[in-house]
């Protein structure tokens, strides 16, 4: 509706807005969901979100981190990020901060898959884990 | 305790026959009941689940009984400031989180161990100084973190038998004999614990590094590594991959003593930055046959 009312395509600032009114519409019996948005703004620049499960959003410029394993995903990323990586760098680093903090979760792992997002359009690879 | 489900059905005062306050433990079973119009009000919050009752009469909202709102403990680990519980239902507990992390590493002639060193009580910080690492013989160096009140009684007690161990034996113990010593210790207190979380690092007997971890009643493994305490789920990840080197394509290689220390560093940076117990500073200590090297390295005191 958005787009066809604005002719263009919703900006991750906007959506984020969005996803939190949906969220906080159900304040009283809330959708069990904690997501994180990840996106390209109109010029280009990165923008990262994170909600709760009734929409309080929280922006940042490193990482955000969702799920059943929070505390082994914060770990990783606050060792392993640096700023200004590079696309394949990033993906190592995300790669690696996955599958070793969802070895230790028994609530999740059996794979993952990371997106890499970029002007040019978006690269999506899935990993192979521990099948346990 | 019995933390279960609880339903209270009050005479309602009201003109609405119908309406019933009720509270939930289960956020879950929260949402459910509010979709079938009776009123609950999940709140989620740091300190652990709260349900605030809400009765709607048609005309008037009322949140919760008129007194108190009640409150639910999902784990005993709620900090209670005194307003989310009506006194009579506050019980005393025994125990304490009095915070911090510890982490050790074993090399291949070397052993590294390391804990912050704040004291913590609440939301409160008692002291930026206080050492989680105690050396039980000249090549064995325990770190606990926990309630320290039982950790120093449990250190007291591990003393008192490793004297008598050394004065029957006329030698020190060797580590993997305090490993065992200490998880007989814990299960000794089965059934009102210590409130520790311990890691034990040195050197065995023929001179090569040792990791026991614990847990709180006693079952031990040596390990590669261990980290214990609050910041433990986010070293834990960090040490698979870096020590143990797993999910990576590279070549593992043995480590030295040094580079351990700088990886145990920047460990206690990252849990500094995200864990509140865990911060002031981090005491390390090198084991190796011929003695025990410390150092003090500081951290963000937020």
């Amino acid at each position: 509706l958005y787009e066809l009312r604005e002719e263009r395509t919703m900006t991750p600032q906007v959506f984020t807005n969005l996803l939190s009114n949906i969220l906080y519409e159900k304040r009283f019996g809330p959708y069990f969901a904690e997501p994180v948005v990840a996106g390209l703004d109109e010029k280009g620049s990165p923008y990262l979100a994170t909600m709760d499960l009734i929409g309080a959003i929280e922006t940042t410029k490193d990482f955000v981190v969702s799920g059943t394993c929070d505390g082994n995903l914060y770990g990783m990323c606050e060792t392993l990020y640096k700023p200004d990586l590079g696309k394949e760098e990033l993906f190592e680093t995300l790669a690696q901060a996955l599958l070793a903090s969802v070895d230790r979760d028994a609530l999740s792992g059996w794979g993952g898959v990371v997106h890499i997002i970029t002007k040019e359009g978006v690269m999506s690879r899935e990993l192979k884990g521990r099948q346990d | 305790s019995d933390r279960g489900m609880e339903k209270r059905n009050q005479t309602p005062t009201s003109p609405n026959p119908h309406a019933t306050t009720m509270t939930s433990f289960l956020s879950a079973t929260a949402a459910v009941r509010s979709r079938n119009g009776e009123k609950c009000l999940p709140i989620h919050n740091s300190e652990g689940g709260a349900t605030i009752s809400v009765s709607f009469d048609g005309q008037n909202l009322a949140i919760g009984t008129g007194k108190y709102p009640t409150a639910s403990y999902h784990d005993d680990v709620g900090i209670d400031h005194g307003i989310t519980q009506a006194p009579w239902e506050r019980r005393f507990s025994p125990y304490e989180f009095n915070g911090g992390t510890t982490l050790a590493i074993s090399g291949k002639d070397y052993a590294v161990v390391a804990a912050d060193t704040r004291l913590s009580s609440g939301y409160e910080i008692l002291s930026r100084n206080i050492s989680k690492l105690h050396p039980l013989t000249e090549k064995c160096v325990l770190g606990s973190a926990g309630c320290k009140t039982d950790v120093d009684q449990l250190r007291s007690v591990l003393d008192i038998k490793m004297k008598v161990y050394a004065h029957n034996h006329r030698k020190p113990m060797a580590t993997p004999s305090v490993a065992q010593m200490l998880g007989n210790t814990l299960y000794y207190k089965r059934f009102f614990p210590y409130y520790a979380f311990n890691v034990l690092a040195g050197v065995d007997s023929e001179g090569k590094g040792a990791v026991y971890s614990y847990d709180a009643i006693g079952s031990f493994e040596r390990t590669p590594f261990s980290a214990s305490g609050s910041g433990q789920s986010f070293l834990i990840p960090l040490m698979d991959n870096v020590i143990s080197h797993k999910n990576r394509l590279d070549e593992k290689r043995d480590l030295e003593a040094e580079e351990v220390v700088e990886i145990v560093k920047d460990a206690f940076i990252t849990a500094g930055e995200r864990d509140i117990y865990t911060g002031d500073a981090v005491e390390i200590m090198i084991i190796r046959s011929d003695g025990i090297q410390k150092e003090l390295f500081q951290l963000k005191a937020d």
